[in-house]
């Protein structure tokens, strides 16, 4: 599993790694997180979802509010915030699934908007523009995570659990009925698929994970505020989940590591930065369409047909062509 | 024998007041021709139309306003005049929607050994054999029709509905869907086979409902049904079995 | 009060509308939502801010220069996201706008600065009609906007080369098969969205700072307003705006200034579940 090999590896990562790269990739793991909420509502089911970073709002902000104004522990807040942001897409999936097609990834556009202009607005619970401050550090028990070292395993472990999850959806039946429905919706109702209450499952599954997401971030940054949970980080989500490769597994851990990553290694770039950014994800788009992922896998197929002929017949003898 | 869907008035514009029975181990031409209201037939069968007025009554049950999939886990399995694969997925997971079907309750680890078996079987009648990680795509054309019956019976359903599975396949291949839904009676399934291929349709059906413009114009076992002058005007040219 | 509530949202409603406008053009035509084109009007609004503030011109050529600027920037947009990108899927089309829509802010950033800009009205000076006062402003955008709808209309229904266009909009290889040179329609569709869009962004750029964020909620609300009127409806899109401008204006008025974002994406989303196919959209059926 190449999750697991990715987990090793990363293990071995933070001896050397500097307090600052270790919130980079802290934020890049967060930010994976809601990546692969896009990757089961969009890369399983095929229903397009801008409402992501609305939800990873929505479980910033429980986890916030519940230890900064109400006391509560950490780790209690934290079911909170992955239970309230499962509960959320769950009610909005009843109203919204009827929607067809597109319109339901309009609805989600609308939804993030409205989520934003309540964070945003909402002074006595969400603190409006000024967010919230002071979050204390997630603890379990005696444990406090307070460093970036231990919030990086915090985090890693969550990643880890979090891919495991997702990997075993993919290979069960409720993920081959995501499929279906992502591929043939209609197919998939003959079949038996219940597509209404699966794409309400699938919304509730990612919305669950960007609550995670969103509680992990609340703890780790110690403020919360509305400027984070937009409409164009919900597209940013969307482009690293394309760049990556969407119905492949890995293609999250490549798209937001590269999107995250990659303008870390060009600082020194400065203010081009987001310009070869923008223009970087035009040319690769072009190139790969496929994501990286699938890029990678073309190239590897392509090499593999030049090299033996014998692979490269498509079809096995005995099979009656048309 | 058990009566399965019965009774139909569709009162959608392409099915005028159709009505006939289904029952296991036996098939049901449905033939007519083009837009004459067939495949709305099968799409009211499968719960994609809806039936205003109308009754669709399975083993004793009216299912006229289940959704389409609490009818597909009653035992009601169709085919479509296009394939309708899962193009992203590879053959295994493709095949394996059906096999969920059948195993809504039980667990996969127990029944994937006697599915495995049928399943070999099948896709040796189908002629295809095929690397389970393939993607789908590799299929030819007539592959995939005759896949795609292949995941419809997989399940043992309790009727078949197979929507043109003959259109642009070779002989050979036709064969193979005669021998497939052979394997589909042999398991008591009722078959209603809505086709334009007459050599299958004769062959294979022990009773035709002929329908132009929605109605049925003509019912009866393939014999008559040569003969029916109605039928003959309907299709003007069609080439008839020798 | 209520008249100048009302005048205020014909002028932003029409904008919108010329931004919707945009977006339905480029949906008609190849079938994508270009996520860039609330950046089209930003970059109408800094090229007005150029021409008049920095080169001086009357805002009268301004308007002519900023619309052949913004044609331009229309067809290289369409040779850069779309083009290279247009037997793909749909998909991989709109990441690309995406892109774009984050390239283009840095480079409006990059070559005007971070700081937000003002430009003068096009017309100053307030009117009186009996014993209300509404700036000549409002009334001059949406009498320019109005125009040029109307021209877009004409060229679309009337012209031998708006035939040509939806022709091509309609089924591209069919339109190629009789002659239609495909990439001269898609380049010119692009061209007309872009500038209707950016001179939305010059009628505006006075009655708002000059930002480089003003194409983002904008852009969004044109959206809201293309689905509110019908997806793919070209007078659904004017409607549209016009309705979410009322809506924006209105409920920023009475009902809450803070949550007037809010409240529209709301409308969105009633909208979409009592009426998904907007005003004047038509319903497709899937063939089984």
């Amino acid at each position: 599993m190449i999750i697991i090999i990715a987990v090793g590896a990363a293990i071995f990562a933070p001896f050397a790694a500097s307090n600052y790269l270790l919130r980079v990739i802290n934020m890049t793991m967060i930010t994976y997180i809601c990546v692969v909420s896009l990757f089961v509502i969009f890369g399983m089911a095929g229903q397009i979802s801008f409402a992501q970073a609305g939800f990873w709002g929505v479980g910033a902000y429980i986890s916030a509010i519940l230890t900064v104004d109400l006391h509560v522990s950490p780790l209690l807040a934290f079911f909170a915030s992955a239970l309230g942001a499962a509960l959320l897409p769950a009610i909005l999936g009843i109203a919204l699934f009827r929607l067809h097609g597109h319109y339901f990834g309009f609805s989600t556009i609308g939804v993030v908007m409205i989520l934003n202009g309540l964070f945003q607005n909402w002074k006595p619970v969400t603190g409006g523009a000024d967010g919230i401050a002071n979050i204390p550090p997630f603890g379990i028990a005696s444990l406090t995570f307070n460093t970036e070292m231990s919030l990086f395993y915090l985090i890693l472990f969550m990643v880890t659990a979090i891919s495991v999850v997702t990997y075993l959806i993919h290979q069960s039946s409720l993920g081959r009925a995501f499929m279906a429905i992502r591929d043939n919706e209609i197919a998939a109702k003959c079949m038996g698929v219940n597509s209404y209450l699966t794409k309400i499952i699938a919304f509730t599954i990612s919305g669950c994970y960007c609550g995670i997401a969103g509680s992990l971030y609340a703890f780790m940054s110690s403020y919360v505020s509305a400027s984070s949970f937009t409409f164009p980080q919900s597209a940013l989500y969307l482009v690293m989940l394309m760049l990556g490769g969407y119905q492949t597994l890995p293609g999250p851990i490549v798209g937001t590591a590269l999107l995250m990553l990659l303008p870390e290694w060009f600082r020194f770039l400065q203010e081009y930065i987001l310009l070869i950014y923008g223009l970087g994800v035009m040319v690769l788009m072009v190139v790969m369409p496929d994501g990286l992922i699938g890029g990678g896998k073309k190239a590897y197929e392509f090499i593999r047909n030049k090299r033996g002929w014998t692979d490269a017949i498509p079809k096995q003898p005995g099979n009656d062509a048309g | 024998m058990l009566d399965k869907v019965c009774k139909r008035f569709g009162g959608v514009i392409a099915a005028d007041e159709v009505s006939f029975a289904l029952t296991s181990g036996r098939v049901r031409g449905l033939i007519g021709p083009n837009g004459s209201g067939k495949t709305t037939i099968l799409n009211v069968i499968s719960g994609i139309c809806e039936t205003d007025p109308g009754n669709i009554i399975f083993e004793g049950d009216s299912i006229t306003k289940e959704p389409s999939h609490m009818r597909a886990r009653r035992g009601i399995a169709r085919t479509f005049q296009h394939p309708r694969l899962l193009r992203r997925c590879d053959i295994k997971t493709n095949l394996f929607l059906g096999i969920d079907l059948g195993n809504m309750k039980k667990k996969s680890s127990v029944i994937s050994k006697k599915i495995d078996q049928s399943l070999e079987q099948l896709l040796e009648m189908a002629g295809l054999k095929v690397n389970m990680r393939d993607s789908i795509t590799s299929l030819s054309y007539g592959q995939q029709k005759l896949f795609e019956i292949v995941r419809a019976i997989l399940t043992k359903p309790k009727v078949v509905l197979l929507d043109e599975p003959a259109a642009g396949l070779n002989t050979k291949e036709m064969e193979r869907v005669k021998a497939l839904i052979d394997i589909a009676i042999k398991n008591n399934a009722a078959v209603l086979l809505v086709e334009h291929s007459m050599d299958l349709v004769m062959n294979l059906c022990d009773i035709i409902t002929v329908l132009n413009f929605g109605r049925v114009i003509a019912e009866g076992i393939p014999a008559e049904i040569q003969n029916n002058e109605a039928v003959i005007e309907a299709y003007l040219g069609k080439g008839r079995h020798a | 009060m209520v008249l100048q509530l009302i005048i205020t949202s014909l002028a932003m409603g029409i904008v919108y509308g010329l931004v919707a406008m945009g977006f339905v053009l480029i949906w008609r035509a190849v079938g994508v939502v270009n996520f860039a084109q609330g950046e089209f009007l930003m970059l109408g609004a800094f090229t007005a801010y150029t021409l008049t503030e920095v080169v001086g011109m009357p805002m009268g050529v301004a308007l002519g220069v900023c619309a052949f600027i913004m044609g331009l920037v229309g067809v290289v947009f369409h040779f850069m996201t779309y083009w290279p990108l247009r037997k793909s899927w749909d998909m991989t089309v709109i990441i690309s706008t995406i892109g774009a829509s984050i390239a283009l802010k840095e480079i409006v950033t990059l070559v005007w600065g971070p700081a937000p800009l003002a430009v003068e009205p096009l017309v100053s000076g307030i009117a009186r009609f009996m014993t209300v006062s509404i700036e000549w402003q409002f009334l001059f955008t949406i009498g320019i906007a109005a125009v040029l709808m109307g021209l877009v209309f004409i060229l679309l229904e009337k012209t031998y080369l708006g035939h040509i266009l939806q022709a091509a909009a309609q089924d591209q290889y069919a339109a190629s098969l009789i002659g239609i040179p495909v990439i001269l329609a898609t380049s010119l569709t692009f061209a007309i969205s872009a500038l209707i869009t950016g001179v939305g962004g010059l009628l505006i750029s006075p009655i708002f700072f000059v930002v480089t964020t003003m194409g983002g909620i904008t852009g969004l609300k044109a959206f809201a307003a293309v689905i509110i009127g019908g997806f793919g409806s070209v007078q659904g899109a004017i409607i549209g705006g016009i309705l979410i401008g009322f809506i924006d204006t209105f409920s920023g008025a009475y009902i809450s200034s803070t949550y007037r974002d809010a409240i529209v994406f709301l409308c969105l989303i009633l909208a979409l579940i009592i009426r998904p196919q907007g005003i004047f959209g038509e319903k497709i059926a899937e063939k089984v």
